[in-house]
């Protein structure tokens, strides 16, 4: 059927005439019902495989992702039986299945491959595994040959509030609950195959076109959404029980997601390359650790920590503006010298400020250790407190805390992104020469971006230095900003959510693959290159973002251009 | 239709697929453990650099501990409890090294940790073992303050948890200093690295070279991230020291000896126990012949027990050898055992016993392969032996052991 | 007088060395724009070359006709690096927006710097480097200055090599392809100029001197670890801007400049008043140097010798 022909309000009457399932569309659903009976069989005598399959109607985790992949198929099936028309119309169902197949095949032969070489040949493998992958096999046979049914922009399509609402509410408990069980896979092995699977999915989910469609509700539901994203990660550490190990990562993550957003402001939104951006998280931590009540601080005066902070910040933003100044004259990649040159500077300074070669301000290499924990009317960080019975620990607290701070910088950042002084940034950033002509101080917003940038990142360096009870010059070596700008790129320059994404993917997954930690740069030196060749724009691209590095696709033209008046349309509907 | 039925079969599957997936949790976990055994597992945790440039001496660290371990458990020293041990990597990294702690603080198992290597990276580790409760036992952290706290006037002890089978730097810098003033030599420039452990030792060096008559010519200081010290070195040529101190380890150490006696200044250089490793003079090649450093403690193979420790090692065969700090591991690792031989004995699990084992530790007593092992009240070793090395045809010769007095 | 000397010597050691990385940033830049911020990295390549050729293929000799063959390694380590790199990292992105090559050259150096430590054996930490009896022997004395055998060596490889390069550019015909190409890529492209060539030729030519300088280095610091692209790749890429970006003889005479300034500033800061000689010496010589980097980029971007000029946006 082509969509374009029918009237738009058709609803139902036109489902019917989906064409009858096909031949393809039954081989599918056998290949379904096969990976799920397959995959609640055993797989393999040996029990230390895999995580043990060996067991009938119990299935171990890789095999209950097998079952997951089934159950898409299944709905995506469905989708193409007719079951729901609306959905139809907006998902690919075909691609998907395809998608799914590839992937549930590709995971059979993978598995298959393992239990041959672990356990020293195929004789220790059960039917189960054979009936998992003839099953997978019919599902990319079976969806391979059905015809790709063309889908509408799901711009051009309004469901019901209520039914925005739920999807963004079930995806958010998606989430959280895949990030709760990916984080207890204390198995290496798991871990990358829940990856991988999830990796799989979320290619099939792409191929539909349901993240275009989840875009476009996202950007209708934008409070609500950021309200359900900040629900989710309130309720993460209650998800854990008091671990320690989680938890921690999850302080860190969070304190690296916050620098990347002070630093996607300079980047992302005015396009100024900044490659010392971890001097200003480190000035921030270092006045936090000087002020501390730390017995080897330097400075005597103690002040509250809240003026601890905003000193942190404007310290911070003062080196900000210094370095900002040179943008007067210097742009593109002399800037981002410039800036490196600057964070090198400012790490020696830090290094040597020792007594031995200047004042002693900090201590030198050793740093300033023995940080006390955060205190708050009696409230101490460093102590374990039950919350609806469920112990919320030391890292718990600054959890807590720096969710609070990050709230506070991803409002200010999608604040000023969609204001006067966003629109200059974004000028700037395509056309700096054309942006001056049309009256754009380009100079004051630049310098603006700097300062901005670097107060956000010194108000989280406060709290850094007090979570990391100690500060140290290795903490901010230009490896750290490297890291910063990567999170940028991997998410998707100038959007939260995939800067959001990036920090995540970035300090959780070294963490949590031990095993491969000692290849952990190598990859990420390969992961930025190959980024950069195949998808410039990052994995949450801001539509503007991907039309730069894509000047050519004039369809992705039509469709951003269509997007920001359906955009301004409603805001100015609803203002 | 032929739909409708499809779509009432696929309704029925899906419901069934996840009601499967719902109640498929696993219960297996209690079959392997039912073979009736009442063994409790104990933790070791060692934390040293085992990568990067320092993880020569990290290595022997663990494999030190992993042999005391291991003779431990052959003995059923505690019954019923084995030993395991546990290794991370601080890389010799402050940062690296606190998430390195948290991880080994947060497996209930580990009661005793041995390390850091670096009394950098001990700044940093001390404060989670305390707030963990777990000892924690270097051996070789020479550093004052990380027992004796920041102000050397009124020593207050920070960390009850903390010990060290090693002596401190306060001891180490002014044995070398008396060492160069018995060789006559009053004329040297000093060098260190700018860390805990190089400024420490200079310090200590200085005021004891300066009371027993000497002069320093040069106090100098250079970056470790740094691998060419022409700078310093011309700096230091002019002023004619007869012999240069450097207060740091040996992967600086080295090319700068290497350097300074390229450069025409041949006089011998002399480190602390950092630079006591084969690898030294790997680094500072051939004209490294008279070069001296000072380690703590009598030389291994020197005591019988000493012998032993290191026929045991080499028997146990051992990727890499026990360099500097293998017997200090090995006493400190035995001083954990012989405390948990207590604290576990009536131990509901091994973190309850994680209290009783610091009270234990500081109050053992034993000779170890270092000579005897016991504790002050700030937590440092009471013995206070220690040795002068010289690079005599290529590798480390004991010159000189002799009590601190 | 025998001591400004001396950091004279020291300065024009430490230039030299500069001035033979610093070439391949500005023979990159002079071509396609590109600050190749992985440059440091094949220097570092270059060194590790040499040394796994002497230790895997010369049984570790220590007689003078094997400086030859450890200069041929570590050339051909670096070069092959270079032309790799180019091939299939910058290659694909000649038409990407500025930002793409920067990050993509980010990756690649945490890559190379990666790849070494984790697959030279014992890379992961300090290695010696080998000492070749005649070019690392006792120092030379010349009234008071000391002058050593391995900055002889330096300084000699520089000016053959800046010597190679001079008639290369400017008597060959790939090399006036070059020219052609810097000054206009696309007129020269018309005239039937293969500009994929003459930007390999530029990274290879970059990355000989660079392999050069690994060998220099080697010798005199006696030992080399995987990090030691990072800071000379800065310290050379700040003698490019200093000497002009894209102009030749600027990088050797901004090398040059660059070390001496650095050796006189170590050692004359320590005299300054005021209690600002505690902001001196060798501490602090490598901020002065970053600041001086800033300084020129922001006043004088064209630098000492004046650079092609180019549109920075």
């Amino acid at each position: 059927m082509n969509t374009s022909t029918l009237p738009n309000g058709a609803r139902g009457t036109t489902a019917v005439t989906v064409s009858r399932p096909s031949m393809q569309w039954y081989l599918t659903l056998a290949g379904v019902v096969l990976l799920i009976v397959g995959s609640l069989l055993s797989w393999c005598y040996d029990e230390g495989v895999l995580g043990n399959v060996s067991l009938n109607v119990n299935p171990g985790p890789i095999q209950v992702f097998m079952i997951v992949i089934a159950v898409l198929t299944l709905f995506f099936l469905l989708l193409r039986g007719g079951l729901f028309p609306v959905l139809d119309r907006l998902l690919d169902s075909a691609r998907a299945l395809r998608a799914l197949g590839a992937t549930a095949t590709a995971f059979m032969v993978a598995v298959v491959i393992v239990i041959a070489l672990q356990t020293s040949g195929l004789a220790n493998a059960d039917p189960g595994v054979f009936v998992a992958l003839v099953g997978a096999a019919l599902i990319t046979w079976g969806s391979w040959s059905l015809a790709s049914d063309p889908t509408v922009d799901p711009v051009s399509v309004h469901m019901r509030g209520w039914v925005d609402i739920l999807v963004i509410v079930a995806l958010l408990a998606i989430v959280l609950f895949g990030a709760a069980y990916a984080l207890g896979q204390e198995d290496g092995t798991v871990f990358v195959l829940f990856l991988s699977v999830l990796g799989g999915v979320s290619l099939a989910l792409a191929r539909s076109g349901l993240f275009s469609w989840i875009r476009v509700i996202a950007q209708r539901h934008r409070q609500v959404l950021m309200l359900g994203a900040f629900a989710v990660a309130f309720l993460f550490p209650f998800t854990q029980n008091g671990s320690d190990a989680n938890m921690s990562i999850a302080t860190q993550v969070i304190i690296f997601a916050t620098t990347a957003l002070g630093l996607n402001i300079v980047v992302g939104l005015a396009g100024l390359l900044d490659l010392g951006y971890i001097a200003f998280l480190g000035a921030g931590a270092y006045v936090g650790a000087t002020l501390s009540y730390s017995a080897f601080a330097t400075i005597h005066w103690k002040p509250p920590f809240i003026v601890v902070m905003i000193i942190g910040a404007c310290v911070s933003a003062t080196l900000g503006l210094i370095i900002g100044t040179p943008t007067l004259r210097v742009s593109g990649d002399y800037l981002a010298i410039v800036t490196l040159a600057f964070g090198e500077i400012f790490r020696l300074a830090m290094f040597n400020l020792d007594g031995n070669n200047g004042p002693n301000l900090t201590r030198g290499p050793n740093g300033i250790p023995a940080i006390p924990d955060l205190e708050f009317f009696g409230f101490n960080f460093g102590d374990t407190h039950d919350i609806f019975g469920i112990p919320i620990n030391r890292f718990g607290n600054y959890y807590f805390f720096l969710l609070v701070v990050a709230a506070i910088i991803i409002l200010v950042f999608t604040r000023l992104n969609n204001s006067r002084i966003g629109r200059g940034w974004v000028a700037i950033r395509e056309d700096e020469k054309a942006a001056e002509a049309m009256g754009v101080n380009t100079f004051g917003l630049k310098l603006f971006a700097f300062a901005g940038g670097a107060f956000l990142a010194g108000l989280a360096g406060t709290v850094k230095a007090h979570q990391d009870v100690s500060v140290t010059p290795d903490q901010y070596v230009f490896l750290e900003s490297a890291f910063l700008l990567a999170a940028i790129v991997l998410g998707g320059m100038g959007t939260v959510a995939g800067v959001l994404i990036g920090a995540t993917i970035l300090k959780l997954l070294p963490e949590k693959l031990r095993f491969v930690s000692d290849y952990r740069l190598l990859i990420f030196g390969l992961l930025l290159v190959l980024i950069m060749r195949f998808r410039p724009e990052g994995l949450v691209a801001s539509h503007r973002r991907q039309l730069e590095f894509h000047e050519e696709d004039t369809e992705l033209a039509e469709h951003v251009e269509h997007a920001h008046l359906e955009a301004t349309a409603g805001s100015e509907g609803t203002a | 239709m032929p739909q409708r039925s499809l779509i009432r079969a696929g309704g029925v599957l899906l419901a069934a697929s996840l009601a499967l997936t719902a109640c498929g949790s696993r219960d297996s976990g209690g079959g392997s453990n039912s073979g009736g055994t009442t063994t409790k597992t104990a933790k070791i945790g060692v934390i040293a650099p085992l990568s990067g440039d320092l993880s020569a001496l990290g290595k022997g660290i663990q494999h030190s501990v992993e042999l005391a371990v291991k003779q431990a458990n052959d003995s059923n020293a505690i019954p019923g409890w084995k030993l395991e041990v546990y290794a991370v990597d601080d890389e010799g990294k402050a940062e690296v090294g606190k998430n390195a702690a948290t991880k080994l603080a947060a497996d209930d198992a580990v009661v005793g940790v041995v390390g850091n290597l670096n009394s950098s990276v001990s700044q940093q580790t001390q404060p989670v073992f305390a707030a963990a409760k777990i000892t924690q036992i270097s051996p070789a952290n020479t550093n004052p303050t990380l027992t004796k706290g920041a102000d050397a006037a009124n020593p207050k002890r920070t960390y009850a948890t903390y010990f060290r089978t090693c002596t401190t730097d306060a001891i180490q810098g002014p044995f070398a200093a008396q060492y160069l003033l018995a060789n006559g030599m009053t004329k040297v420039a000093t060098i260190h690295d700018k860390k805990a452990y190089g400024q420490g030792l200079v310090d200590a060096f200085t005021a004891e070279f300066k009371k027993g008559g000497g002069t320093v010519t040069s106090a100098q200081t250079i970056n470790p991230d740094e691998s060419n010290y022409q700078a310093v070195v011309s700096a230091i040529s002019p002023t004619g020291p007869q012999a240069v101190y450097y207060g740091g380890e040996y992967p600086q150490a080295g090319p700068l000896s290497q350097q300074m006696k390229a450069a025409g200044l041949n006089v011998p250089l002399m480190g602390g126990d950092g630079i006591y490793d084969p690898k030294y003079v790997d680094l500072a090649g051939k004209t490294s012949e008279g070069d001296l450093s000072t380690s703590v403690g009598a030389p291994t193979d020197s005591t019988d027990a000493g012998k032993k420790f290191l026929a045991d090692y080499d028997a146990a065969k051992y990727a890499e050898p026990a360099a500097a700090y293998g017997g200090y591991s090995y006493d400190a690792a035995n001083a954990i055992i012989n405390a948990l031989k207590v604290s576990l004995k009536d131990a509901a699990n091994a973190k309850a016993a994680r209290d009783a084992t610091t009270t234990e530790v500081g109050k053992v007593s034993f000779d170890g392969v270092t000579g005897k092992v016991s504790f002050d009240e700030y937590g440092d070793a009471t013995s206070k032996v220690l040795t002068v090395y010289k690079v005599t045809g290529g590798k480390w010769v004991a010159a000189k052991t002799d009590t601190f007095k | 007088m025998d001591l400004f000397m001396q950091q004279l010597v020291n300065g024009v050691t430490l230039g030299s060395l500069y001035a033979l990385i610093a070439v391949g940033y500005t023979v990159v830049y002079g071509i396609v724009q590109l600050i190749n911020f992985a440059h440091g990295e094949v220097f570092m390549i270059g060194a590790f070359g040499a040394l796994g050729t002497w230790s895997y293929l010369l049984g570790e000799s220590t007689s003078i006709w094997v400086l030859p063959i450890m200069i041929i390694g570590a050339v051909a380590a670096s070069t092959g690096t270079a032309v790799i790199m180019e091939r299939f990292a910058y290659r694909p992105l000649r038409h990407a927006p500025r930002l793409a090559p920067l990050i993509t050259a980010i990756g690649v150096s945490v890559f190379l710097q990666e790849a070494v430590r984790l697959f030279y054996p014992g890379a992961k930490s300090k290695l010696p480097f080998p000492q070749i009896d005649v070019v690392t022997g006792p120092a030379f004395k010349l009234g008071g200055v000391v002058i050593q055998r391995a900055a002889l060596f330096t300084v000699i490889a520089l000016v053959i090599c800046a010597l190679l390069l001079w008639l290369f550019v400017n008597r060959t015909k790939l090399g006036r392809g070059m020219l052609a190409v810097s000054q206009d890529p696309d007129t020269a492209r018309l005239m039937g100029i293969n500009v994929d060539r003459i930007i390999v030729v530029a990274f290879a030519l970059g990355a000989i001197l660079a392999g050069v300088a690994g060998v220099a280095q080697g010798l005199q610091n006696s030992n080399i670890d995987f990090r030691i692209g990072f800071l000379a790749g800065l310290k050379a890429f700040t003698a490019a801007v200093l000497g002009g970006i894209g102009n030749i003889e600027g990088a050797v005479v901004g090398g040059l400049v660059l070390g001496v300034v650095e050796a006189l500033v170590t050692q004359y800061t320590q005299y300054l008043p005021f209690g600002l000689s505690a902001f001196g010496g060798s501490s602090w010589k490598d901020v002065w140097t970053f600041a001086l980097l800033i300084l020129v980029l922001v006043f004088r971007p064209q630098g000492l010798m004046g650079a092609r000029v180019v549109d920075r946006a």
